[in-house]
């Protein structure tokens, strides 16, 4: 379980938030450009510090650990595939940097699983758009999180491609026993994937629950309008998922 | 797309611009003799001081890079009062005359200052000495290697350090393993433009270190007490090494940033 309060200002945005996200559970973080999306999984993660508040994970305060001491894993937009590193180096630096030998048994699942051994050898410039998704996924895993953090990560994809992905998201937080916070301000990923959906808007929860919970709310600005669309796309949608 | 005649006239321009450089250059080896050549590549003079400027301009480049590449970082990555000032100071160098350096240095290092004799302390003077020559190449060659490894940490995706700091790497392998790499074609570039710069030096090593004689200086004085003709054929052999040197380090570079 994590429980975090997050609270920051700057000059002319101020975020106060509060986060209660339960185990093993897939949570959408939905909100309009400059709500606080990206800053909330950057506090979570340890790369800005909160004016004040806290994050427990697991009943442990790693409010004051370093990243690289967090049980979660942190992907951006851009993925941030190292480019000097063939696909095998990518995925084995998490083993590397933390100085153990790598699990053979868990890179071959991993490997396996992500469809990615026909590239261990290559560089990622030589990767499809899809194939750099699985890596950065795969890659994120091999560090064993228990919470993965995603910052829009399928919002460079076409539809066809997103739609692919998004079943293979949920085959593996499944497989891998992970809870997942996934930001975005795409209404189909929040649809397809939110089993717990937070609406963020100026800084602010404007809405936390299920989508059926949130037909029956009652909500003003973006957070209504964002009801109105996913409830009219929603039935549009099922038949890819 | 049809270009019309901007093409042309670029073109004409360009071809301008490469004949500037090269037929200099190819004119000096046209007008050598034969005789000049033998005689030139038998004087141990010529080649000692060919040998003090690649030595020196080694050792320049080398300390530059110790101590370019961290102050980069720190400019690259590190907010502070006065930052826009450091960085303006960084690129003095290039915009002070050569003799103004040579002046300035000499009248810091000379052995009645304090900065002078605690040197002297270790047996280090600059007053014609290796040491000199060294220190006057790196205060006009330091700024390249600051201003391209600037270039090349200002360019790396911060994203990239901070999904290597989330898998568990700490900040200093994240540095070694994803920044340091990353920005090292720019450190390389950098690296060899300050070695290009040093070894072609002259203004500030005819004020602080006229001796022992690097090649420029060897040549500005043969020039001085026996004209042209007689400057002409080091001329010739310095600018063949510094080609070769210049080509090898820019070829060496390419194939790095190549992978």
């Amino acid at each position: 379980m994590l429980k975090a309060r997050l609270k920051k200002s700057y000059k002319t945005f101020q975020i106060n938030i509060f986060l209660h996200i339960a185990p093993l559970s897939y949570n959408l973080l939905l909100g309009p450009s400059g709500a606080g999306k990206s800053l909330t999984l950057k506090m979570l993660s340890g790369f800005e510090r909160p004016d004040e508040g806290y994050v427990h994970f697991q009943g442990q305060d790693i409010s004051h650990l370093a990243p690289e001491k967090r049980p979660l894993v942190y992907l951006p937009q851009n993925l941030a595939i190292f480019p000097h590193l063939s696909v095998e180096e990518n995925l084995v630096y998490s083993f590397k940097a933390q100085r153990c030998p790598v699990d053979k048994r868990y890179f071959s699942q991993i490997v396996d699983e992500f469809q990615l051994r026909p590239f261990l050898k290559r560089r990622p410039s030589e990767l499809s758009g899809g194939e750099k998704q699985r890596l950065a996924l795969a890659r994120a895993l091999m560090a064993q999180p228990k919470l993965l953090l995603l910052d829009e990560p399928l919002s460079a994809l076409d539809f066809h491609l997103k739609m692919k992905l998004i079943r293979f998201l949920k085959q593996t937080k499944e497989r891998f026993s992970l809870t997942i916070i996934h930001v975005t301000h795409d209404p189909i990923e929040a649809i397809s994937l939110a089993e717990c959906l937070f609406i963020l808007e100026g800084g602010q929860i404007k809405f936390k629950g299920s989508l059926a919970e949130l037909s029956k709310a009652s909500l003003l600005g973006f957070a209504s309008e964002v009801s109105k669309q996913l409830i009219g796309i929603k039935e549009w949608l099922s038949k890819y998922l | 797309m049809n270009e019309g005649p901007f093409l042309k006239i670029a073109g004409l321009i360009a071809f301008i611009g490469v004949s500037l450089i090269t037929v200099p250059i190819i004119y000096i080896f046209i007008k050598l003799s034969s005789h000049n050549i033998v005689v030139t590549i038998k004087d141990q003079t010529v080649w000692h001081s060919i040998f003090t400027s690649i030595w020196s301009a080694l050792w320049a480049t080398f300390i530059g890079c110790i101590i370019g590449v961290p102050f980069a970082y720190l400019l690259s990555r590190a907010q502070f009062k006065g930052k826009a000032i450091v960085e303006s100071v960084v690129n003095l160098p290039v915009a002070i005359p050569h003799v103004a350096v040579g002046i300035a240095l000499l009248s810091l290092f000379n052995q009645r200052t304090i900065v002078g004799r605690f040197f002297s302390f270790f047996h280090i003077t600059f007053t014609d000495t290796i040491y000199g020559i060294v220190l006057a190449m790196l205060f006009v060659s330091v700024s390249f290697i600051i201003s391209s490894s600037l270039v090349g940490f200002n360019n790396i995706e911060p994203e990239l350090e901070m999904v290597s700091r989330s898998l568990g790497a700490s900040a200093n392998y994240t540095f070694w393993h994803i920044t340091f790499p990353l920005a090292l074609p720019a450190i390389i570039r950098g690296a060899v433009l300050a070695f290009a710069r040093s070894i072609s030096e002259v203004g500030a090593l005819l004020i602080l270190a006229y001796y022992p004689k690097t090649a420029p200086i060897l040549m500005y004085e043969r020039f001085e007490e026996y004209g042209l003709n007689a400057a002409r054929p080091v001329t010739a052999l310095v600018i063949l090494f510094s080609v070769i040197i210049f080509f090898t380090l820019l070829h060496f570079t390419k194939r790095y940033v190549k992978g």
